[in-house]
């Protein structure tokens, strides 16, 4: 696109925005890397508005996903029917309702009116994550719940007719695990369909990368409680699977971060803050060390517990760390013009 | 523009209540429901007085905020916020920088002012964000934020692509420009446009009025002023990434970025079918490599 007649470079007060505006500085950075746009601002400020979403928000998109990971998990396990899975089953079944139950507190703190939580249930809107992802979660907690009543039901010895709430339990994970699956990406989709920079430039690839990150905390999570429950046997299936799902997370992070690169919106990840958390948490806690942990515990023959434990504990602390640095640094994003304007030129938009 | 002939039917400096359909005389137009009505803001018409931004507190009862000096030219206001719904922004294109200026354009005396405002986007992102309906569409194609709905979810205000609608602190409810939605009923031009004294911000039916804005950029060529440009008119930048047109648009004669306008903004929602149907996709394959790995020997 290309505006008629000429329109001049402008200097002058734009300059202002050289200044810094944190100790990380606008201009000192160059180094680390090529700012893609280098036009024009106005005095400095912000073009569009960072979302008012703090940690609640961050907390509930990881603990939402973990949930509906651990449902996925318990649902294909129980449908092995290897009974060194019984625990596993159990256990992702409560930690699915366990999400359920602390999803919504978190959510309904994060509004501003929150007396009015329940209009979110007024209609729905295909357009919107956020409707879409109510839904969602009113659909999940209604699943997750009624299958782990059930299981309950059944591991409390209620048997009206031949063992009803094993089968109702087994019904129910199905419907359940598919908003399980909802769950675990819905909230990328909501960061992604908004104006903020950072969330908006890699709408794929940030749903891909929350999956991924869902399924890998989860599996992380049940396999310690295999371990916990000494079924050795699960707890060693369900690492595996668990450093699949890492890598996954790790391939599709590299990709990422390329994009963020091109469409010139990684100003905030470079800030020191963010990139302790961005690069030593959410990718070194969260997806180096674990896969070097689970490769080493492989190479030594016998699978050390230790290793085990201190691989699945960094990976779940990564996951958390990496819906928090994408929620700040994404607000930050969307308080520098340049990551926006950069977003916004012709021919770049996502 | 000449006086409307049913001016002369009200003589008096008193009325008990609104004159009937007071925007024919006022706009040039008669306010129909139904029809698409919105905003052209010619920025080379304007003087960057104000009124707009205090007519639009006025009418709408909106509180002052930012009782300060921000040192950035003449633009103490800053920001389109919860309780600013019209914001004139002031950029010195020269003696602002080391160079003293020894030449200028033959136009505008080389200061560019813009009043800004909410676009009401034909295609508007912070709508379709809205999870409780809070935010909907006016008879009139405008946008309009439903005070008694909205529970302050505050996932319009990273929707829009143009930093318009804000929470506020106050009520914790969003908060932007209505285009005066109560002024429309009542048959009466929004605050700022009536109070535009150099009809810079010009209030009509959205076809009249991009009739006339490409006319006035036609106009401005012809006197040299080559680099005017419409943002947000039909096939303009701003009316770009699906967001439609702009119901709100303008005349500008720089880079959007020196009006801190996006030069291609996009449809928020877009972005949700790929992000969603990625993610899943990524999750089903992963459940299908763990029907795999996880195989008993059952
Ligand atoms: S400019 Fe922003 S607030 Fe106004 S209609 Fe468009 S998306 Fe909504």
């Amino acid at each position: 696109m290309s505006y008629p007649g000429k329109i001049d470079a402008v200097s002058g007060p734009l300059d202002r925005s050289e200044k810094p505006r944190s100790p990380y500085g606008r201009t000192g950075d160059s180094a680390q890397f090529r700012r893609v746009y280098d036009g024009p601002t106005y005095y400095g400020r912000n073009t569009v508005k960072p979302s008012p979403f703090d940690w609640k928000i961050a907390t509930y998109i990881f603990v939402g996903g973990l949930a509906g990971a651990a449902e996925i998990i318990a649902t294909l396990a129980d449908l092995d029917g290897d009974p060194e899975y019984a625990d596993t089953v159990r256990q992702g079944r409560y930690l699915a309702l366990a999400g359920t139950i602390a999803g919504p507190p978190l959510l309904i703190a994060g509004l501003h009116t929150p007396s009015r939580w329940f209009n979110m249930l007024r209609i729905f809107r295909a357009t919107s994550p956020m409707s879409i992802g109510s839904w969602i979660l009113t659909a999940f907690g209604g699943f997750a719940t009624v299958t782990a009543a059930a299981h309950a039901a059944d591991d409390a010895g209620w048997r009206p007719r031949t063992r009803f709430f094993r089968k109702a339990a087994r019904l129910m994970q199905i419907p359940a695990a598919i908003a399980g699956a909802g769950m675990s990406v819905y909230t990328a989709a909501l960061l992604a369909a908004t104006s903020t920079p950072l969330w908006a430039a890699a709408p794929r690839l940030l749903a891909a990368r929350f999956g991924a990150a869902a399924m890998a905390a989860a599996s992380a999570a049940l396999s310690l409680g295999a371990r916990r429950r000494r079924r050795y046997a699960a707890a060693e299936r369900l690492e595996d699977f668990f450093a699949l799902a890492t890598l996954t997370e790790a391939l599709i992070a590299r990709n990422a971060n390329t994009t963020f690169r091109e469409k010139g919106v990684d100003d905030a990840l470079h800030m020191p803050r963010y990139r302790a958390a961005y690069g030593g948490g959410a990718e070194l806690l969260g997806t180096a060390a674990p896969l070097g942990l689970y490769v080493l515990n492989r190479l030594s023959g016998r699978r050390s517990e230790r290793l085990a434990w201190a691989g699945a504990l960094a990976a779940i602390a990564g996951s958390a760390i990496l819906r928090l640095t994408i929620m700040y640094a994404g607000n930050e994003s969307a308080r520098r013009p340049e990551s926006y304007l950069a977003m916004t030129q012709p021919g770049r938009s996502p | 523009m000449a006086i409307h002939p049913r001016a002369r039917d009200f003589p008096q400096s008193e009325f008990l209540g609104p004159i009937p359909d007071e925007s024919e005389i006022t706009a040039g137009t008669r306010i129909v429901p139904g029809r698409s009505y919105g905003f052209f803001t010619d920025t080379t018409r304007c003087i960057g007085c104000k009124a707009c931004e205090s007519a639009c507190k006025q009418w709408n009862a909106l509180p002052a905020d930012n009782m300060a000096l921000t040192g950035d030219s003449y633009d103490n206001t800053g920001a389109l916020s919860a309780s600013t719904w019209r914001h004139v922004s002031f950029i010195e294109m020269i003696g602002s920088g080391d160079a003293r200026a020894t030449e200028m354009a033959p136009y505008q005396s080389n200061w560019l002012m813009m009043s800004d405002v909410c676009k009401h986007c034909h295609n508007a992102p912070c709508l379709e964000a809205c999870p409780t309906g809070a935010l909907f569409r006016t008879e009139f194609d405008t946008v309009v934020v439903q005070q008694d709905i909205c529970n302050g979810c505050g996932y319009c205000v990273p929707a829009c692509p143009f930093g318009v609608v804000d929470l506020s602190a106050v009520d914790g409810k969003a908060h932007k420009c209505t285009l005066c939605y109560d002024r429309l009923k009542g048959g009466l031009e929004p605050a700022c446009a009536k109070a535009c004294p150099t009809d810079s911000i010009q209030f009509g039916e959205i076809g009249d009025l991009q009739e006339s804005a490409h006319r006035r950029v036609e106009e401005l060529h012809a006197r040299g002023v080559s680099s005017a440009y419409l943002y947000g008119a039909p096939g303009t930048p701003g009316a770009t990434g699906d967001l439609g047109h702009l119901n709100a648009f303008f005349l500008l004669t720089q880079r959007p970025e020196v009006y801190n306008l996006p030069p291609a903004p996009t449809r928020a929602s877009r972005r949700t079918a790929p992000s969603l149907l990625s993610g899943l996709a990524t999750v089903a394959g992963l459940a299908a490599a763990a029907m795999v790995l996880l195989r008993g020997r059952a």
